[in-house]
């Protein structure tokens, strides 16, 4: 189980040069906006991840998850192992909604 | 609900030897693996693998790859192509997207193989076309023949950033550079020093600050880092490149495991997270296992091995294998795993690199770890470098202790010794005479054995080194040497090209070269200036 001790973070929140840098390519969020939802009291990658969608998108945090990590243990100054592991969930893959209608149960195989 | 015995999630190197050991202990088994093809990774790895026979060693991985396929078909395991699971739900049901449909399974128990996936390194412009994952650059080049870009830029000195690199320059690109964050080449010496005297220069100690372009990549600003890896300002250099390639590891795809509640943490020595798992690879949810990169990031070998002794476990609990069978595989296979995890860049040794000495107490190359290469000065603490016999024999430019001894197989007359322990640095028996047949130079997975006869004659040596680029050298050619670092040293002709079956396209050149440079020719260039 993951502890979280929630302390607000009390500082201002101050811009940063590369804040505008893209860090979850599927669903464009940036740096500063992964920083910004620090300051404004989310401390798990799962918390950051329902606020701003970031690794929500088609490669489900696969290539941002490390880097949205980072980023948060960076401004909270903890380990990224504090942070936590996005919680896998079914679809682990993109799906089209209308296979989802489409249930086979018993399944005949040759 | 189809039922089966064991589901393998993957068919991958550990997928697939999982699902073969099942069914050959009678399980009634079933791989499911989201790719057109099976295989996994195996199959963009066009380089020898390390390890001993029973790892395969010297075999390249894509053949390691068909020989897995011919193993798991001659035993009719079923393996499902194109069925993604979805998720893994309550009492190990499993739903899988096939042909448009969401297809639900049952088993007793589950493998899970998913592999792992590549990291990512944000910095100005990382999102520009022509900024791709090593392992992107693999499938371009390995699976579907397309050549990546012209002028590339390996960003990570790790094992896959050397051997993709080396890949490249197969392929045609020009590597501009190899640079790394750390001090220090993270991969195997013997991969940098193939790569580096080609003249591809290392940049230690420097990060990627900006890919430049707006459509397509047209350059990278790389600057180097201090002590806490920040760039430092004013060491800014412009590289012109058209492709930036990422290698800097790879992270346990856990997904499927976290759907599953398996117990989870944050592993650094293992790549990030991953299910807690028991000796025999059993995750906190009874039934449910992991085996390969999935359960820790290693490479193929040991996956398979990894994948194995899973599956002996599950068979053991569904009483497919008694006590003793199972202990006598499981042992079998925690032994060949054993090897395969000693030496310097062993799991437990990840991340070190403050080896000073290797075992047998020969000084470590200090030049090797911050160039890719290593000076002749360094190479004269190494026995099987300092070597000398009238006639033909082998010079190993071996200085690391990584788990391999396909030289000493490779040698007839037994000129070559690793012993037991394959982590140690080969030696040369004096007491056997090398007849120069260059199997040892082939062999050599990381290309560092060469074939020297300093008494060739008329103030000559000849110099046999590996060679896996095309076109392939012809007896009579005229070109250049080059030394360690690529640089042309002196004018050489090539008076001998070995091609066989068993060198499976490793071509051992031999090249004649002035006595003088015998020490320091490594390589050669057509061309170039002579005299």
């Amino acid at each position: 189980m993951i502890k979280v001790i929630r302390v607000a973070k009390i500082e201002p929140f101050i811009e940063k040069e590369d804040d505008g840098m893209i860090i979850c390519r599927c669903e464009e969020i940036t740096k500063g906006e992964i920083r910004r939802a620090v300051y404004e009291g989310m401390r798990t990658i799962n918390e950051v991840k329902r606020y701003l969608r970031a690794g929500m998108g088609l490669c489900q945090g696969q290539t941002c998850q490390r880097l949205v990590q980072n980023i948060m243990a960076q401004e909270l100054k903890t380990k990224p192992s504090e942070l936590g592991m996005i919680q896998g969930r079914a679809p682990a893959r993109p799906v089209e909604i209308d296979i989802f209608s489409n249930n086979i149960t018993d399944v005949k195989e040759g | 609900m189809r039922r089966h015995e064991l589901i393998v999630i993957g068919a991958g190197p550990a997928g697939l030897s999982a699902a073969i050991e099942a069914k050959k202990a009678g399980m009634d088994v079933v791989v499911f693996d989201e790719n057109e093809r099976p295989g996994g990774q195996l199959f963009k790895q066009i380089h020898k693998f390390f390890g001993s026979r029973e790892h395969h060693a010297k075999v390249r991985g894509f053949r390691i790859g068909q020989e897995l396929l011919q193993e798991a078909e001659s035993l009719g395991v079923d393996v499902k192509l194109n069925s993604v699971v979805m998720g893994i739900y309550e009492n190990k049901e499993v739903t899988v997207k096939k042909d448009n449909a969401v297809n639900h399974y049952k088993a007793d128990a589950i493998i899970i193989a998913t592999g792992a996936a590549e990291n990512m390194l944000p910095f100005k412009g990382w999102d520009i076309p022509g900024v791709i994952g090593a392992g992107a650059a693999q499938t371009m080049m390995n699976i579907q023949g397309v050549q990546p870009g012209s002028k590339v830029l390996m960003v990570g000195s790790g094992n896959v950033g050397l051997v993709v690199s080396f890949q490249l320059l197969q392929a045609g690109c020009e590597i501009v550079g190899i640079i790394d964050a750390a001090p220090r080449v993270g991969g195997y010496g013997v991969h940098a020093a193939k790569v580096a005297r080609t003249g591809v220069p290392f940049y230690l100690s420097h990060t990627i600050v900006e890919a430049k372009g707006t459509d397509c990549v047209t350059g990278a600003v790389i600057a180097q880092v201090d002590d806490r890896f920040q760039p430092i300002p004013g060491t800014e250099k412009e590289l012109s490149v058209d492709t930036i390639c990422v290698a800097v590891g790879l992270t346990p795809m856990a997904q499927l495991a976290s759907n599953a509640t398996c117990d989870i943490a944050l592993l650094p020595q293992k790549g990030g997270h991953v299910a807690l798992l028991s000796k025999c690879g059993e995750t906190s949810v009874e039934g449910i296992y992991c085996a390969g990169d999935v359960a820790g990031i290693e490479e193929a070998s040991s996956a398979m091995i990894q994948g194995r002794s899973v599956a002996t476990y599950v068979c053991l609990k569904a009483g497919y294998l008694s006590e003793e069978e199972f202990q006598e595989k499981y042992d079998r296979y925690q032994a060949a795993l054993g090897q395969l995890r000693q030496g310097m860049f062993s799991p437990e040794n990840k991340g070190r690199n403050d080896f000073t000495v290797t075992d047998e107490g020969y000084p470590v190359s200090s030049n090797l770890l911050a160039h890719g290469y290593m000076t002749e000065d360094e190479l004269d603490n190494f026995p099987a470098y300092t070597y000398k016999k009238a006639g033909v024999h082998p010079v190993i430019e071996c200085t690391q202790n990584i788990p391999c001894n396909p030289c000493q197989d490779s040698c007839k007359v037994g000129c070559i010794k690793v012993g037991e322990n394959i982590t140690m640095l080969p030696a040369i028996d004096e007491e056997k005479k090398c007849v120069g047949c260059g199997m040892c130079v082939a062999s050599c997975s990381g290309q560092a054995i060469f074939l020297v006869d300093e008494t060739y004659g008329e103030g000559y040596a000849t110099v046999a080194f590996p060679y896996e680029f095309i076109p392939v050298p012809q007896v009579g050619d005229q070109g250049t040497a080059l030394d360690r670092q690529g640089k042309p040293v002196c004018a050489a002709d090539i008076v001998e090209v070995k091609k066989s079956s068993v060198m499976d396209k490793t071509v051992v050149v031999t090249m004649k070269v002035p006595l003088a440079f015998v020490n320091s020719a490594r390589f050669y260039k057509a061309g170039g200036q002579r005299g």
